[in-house]
């Protein structure tokens, strides 16, 4: 009897089945990571390196020119300050309003709450488009400025909802009592609901915080002057170029010698994603969780 | 009359605390939405928006007789369509397996592999794409040492559209899977126990048991995909294409961004084209919505609308 279950749990480590579908994902996982180890070897390479042999896996004699052309240039700095500046501004004010919003939101029938729901919902259906945000932004003398890139991005819906859904979790009980006890609107908020809303707080503030960090089209569509584009239009920009080396004559001569184009775009690519890579494992919890209590209860 | 008036007043604190988030709707939603009527328009830069003098269904009359328009929208919808054969299944295998894959930490680390990639902007990923599929890159090197030819990936225009594929897969499938795999962990273990019993083979119980439980997921999220039929993933699209390929890559949103910002600024057929894309979708969304709901999904809004019928029901309950 033992040594049958001894068996079968033998059994179980060794079938098959659990070698195939750890290879199938371990060949998965490979496929991810390539690409992302490529990046980083071919931004150490040196342009010769890598014309003969574009299969290595360690670069044998590693170079930080790309870094340092990077450095040097300036422009990817810019950009992230620019990021910085988006973050700073919009991250608070998304929190602030979202978090208000579906507090409100949350709270049972008070007149009006219903048509302010649809009315909010049904920005996630229909919107204006591109053309008339532009032209609402250029009346209100936005265009040009980071702040248009906020304005236009500060809210989400989604977001919202998860915040909902959260907040109607808490027990009324602990609502009622503290309004028994003569606390207002604001204090509650304050006091009771955000003590206990850590969870989903972090989940906004990180999803607000990856798609600021990721925000690129508004910028296109607003920002004109490339000395106030944020990050990814930077490299955007970069990759975009063909010939970087030819386009910056002065650096060349202060380099000594032509650039190693491929190495510069992948050099910007690892700077603008690294923060996320360093975060993300990190911070995985909270996304995964943040996506279980929104709108896919099943 | 009076008691509403008394119940607004008593919600004052409420209504302050969403105040702030009123304007933003007003201001940047609602305000560009007024600003669609521009498709009626001809829009005229010095009087405005408001100012400009009506033209009808000029926009739309132009819009219609113009084939790369129409183009476009086909365009799109056959992308779409083959996003739902190719890439949709994806994310289902690989929670499948997951779920059938025994170690635990080595699962965890895989997970974070796997959906890492979502999070980073399309403005990256083409990056990282563009550098491994260029004729130069690793994985042409790869068919070279293996004896096979260069491939163009994406320079080329038939190769365009499969790479749309490939690299939405890569991106978001990982992600995607969550779904899913949530789905699985809801299963009672108990119906694993009783196939066991009945000497169901692991297999037999991935096909007979785990696959048809999850189906009303799937069956959910394949609708709620539907509804996109008519969004063109923009920022992919625009970021892995280039001139070599822009003829097979103006979907519906690079038309509206060319005739927008690229070609002759007339802003009131570029906003005719717009709102012929807004109203396209939020019926596809509402149908899609619609069809999510009969299935026992919670729709695209699901979270909010359930919550408004718990409060019924107990509203009902404290009635009766």
């Amino acid at each position: 009897m033992k040594r049958e279950k001894q068996e079968k749990r033998h059994k179980r480590k060794f079938s098959k089945l659990d070698i195939a579908i750890f290879i199938i994902l371990t060949l998965g996982a490979i496929v991810i990571i390539v690409p992302f180890w490529n990046v980083l070897v071919v931004s150490f390479a040196t342009q010769k390196e890598y014309a003969d042999n574009p299969l290595m896996l360690f670069p044998q004699s590693p170079t930080l020119d790309a870094y340092k052309y990077l450095f040097k240039d300036g422009k990817i700095w810019q950009g992230y300050i620019n990021t910085f500046k988006l973050l700073i501004m919009g991250l608070p004010l998304s929190v602030f309003l979202t978090t208000t919003m579906a507090y409100g939101l949350s709270r049972p029938n008070f007149p009006g709450r219903k048509v302010i729901m649809y009315l909010v919902v049904f920005t996630m259906i229909f919107n204006g488009g591109i053309v008339p945000m532009y032209l609402v932004m250029r009346q209100l003398g936005l265009t040009g400025s980071l702040w248009a890139v906020t304005f236009s991005t500060c809210f989400s819906v989604f977001n919202m909802i998860l915040m909902i859904n959260y907040f109607q979790s808490i027990p009324d009980s602990l609502i009622e009592s503290a309004r028994l006890d003569g606390a207002g609107e604001w204090k509650i908020l304050l006091k009771i609901i955000l003590p206990l809303s850590k969870p989903i707080m972090a989940t906004i503030t990180l999803f607000y915080g990856v798609s600021i960090w990721n925000e690129w089209y508004d910028a296109m569509i607003f920002i004109r002057d490339p000395q106030k584009l944020p990050l990814q239009n930077v490299l955007r920009s970069i990759i975009q170029e063909t010939e970087i080396a030819t386009s910056a004559t002065g650096s060349i001569a202060a380099m000594g010698g032509p650039q190693f184009d491929d190495g510069i775009k992948m050099a910007a690519v690892f700077l603008t994603m690294v923060p996320i890579m360093c975060f993300y494992p990190f911070l995985q919890k909270y996304f995964t969780k943040g996506i279980m209590v929104g709108a896919v209860k099943m | 009359m009076r008691r509403l008036g008394k119940e607004i007043w008593k919600n004052r604190a409420l209504y302050i605390m969403l105040l702030p988030g009123l304007v933003w709707f007003f201001i940047f939603a609602y305000m560009p939405m007024g600003g669609l009527t521009l498709a009626f328009k001809d829009f005229n830069a010095s009087l405005g928006i408001w100012g400009s003098p009506w033209s009808g269904l000029d926009n739309f009359r132009d819009l219609f007789h113009d084939p790369a328009f129409l183009r476009s929208v086909w365009r799109t919808l056959a992308i779409n369509i083959g996003k739902l054969i190719v890439s949709f299944p994806v994310p289902v295998a690989l929670a499948l397996l997951f779920n059938e894959l025994r170690m635990r930490r080595y699962s965890k680390a895989l997970q974070t592999v796997f959906t890492f990639p979502n999070f980073l902007s399309w403005v990256i990923t083409s990056g990282i794409i563009i550098n491994i599929l260029s004729n130069s890159g690793l994985v042409n090197g790869l068919l070279q040492t293996m004896g096979f030819d260069i491939v163009n990936f994406l320079g080329s225009e038939k190769m365009f559209i499969p790479m749309l594929y490939l690299s939405e897969i890569w991106k978001t499938s990982g992600w995607s899977a969550i779904i899913y795999m949530a789905s699985i962990s809801g299963i009672d273990a108990e119906q694993y126990e009783a196939a066991q019993l009945d000497g169901a083979s692991r297999f037999q119980m991935m096909m007979h048991i785990t696959l048809p439980s999850i189906a009303p997921t799937i069956i959910v999220m394949f609708i709620l995909a539907s509804g996109n039929l008519m969004t063109s993933s923009f920022d992919q699209v625009f970021n892995l294409s280039n001139a070599a390929t822009k003829n097979v890559a103006e979907v519906l949103d690079m038309y509206i961004y060319r005739i927008t910002f690229q070609s002759s600024t007339d802003f009131s057929f570029s906003t005719a084209a717009s709102l012929f894309r807004s109203v396209v979708n939020m019926i596809l969304l509402l149908a899609a919505d619609w069809g999510a709901k009969r299935m026992g999904g919670t729709g695209l809004f699901g979270g909010v609308q359930k919550g408004e019928g718990k409060r019924e029901k107990r509203k009902a309950r404290k009635a009766a």
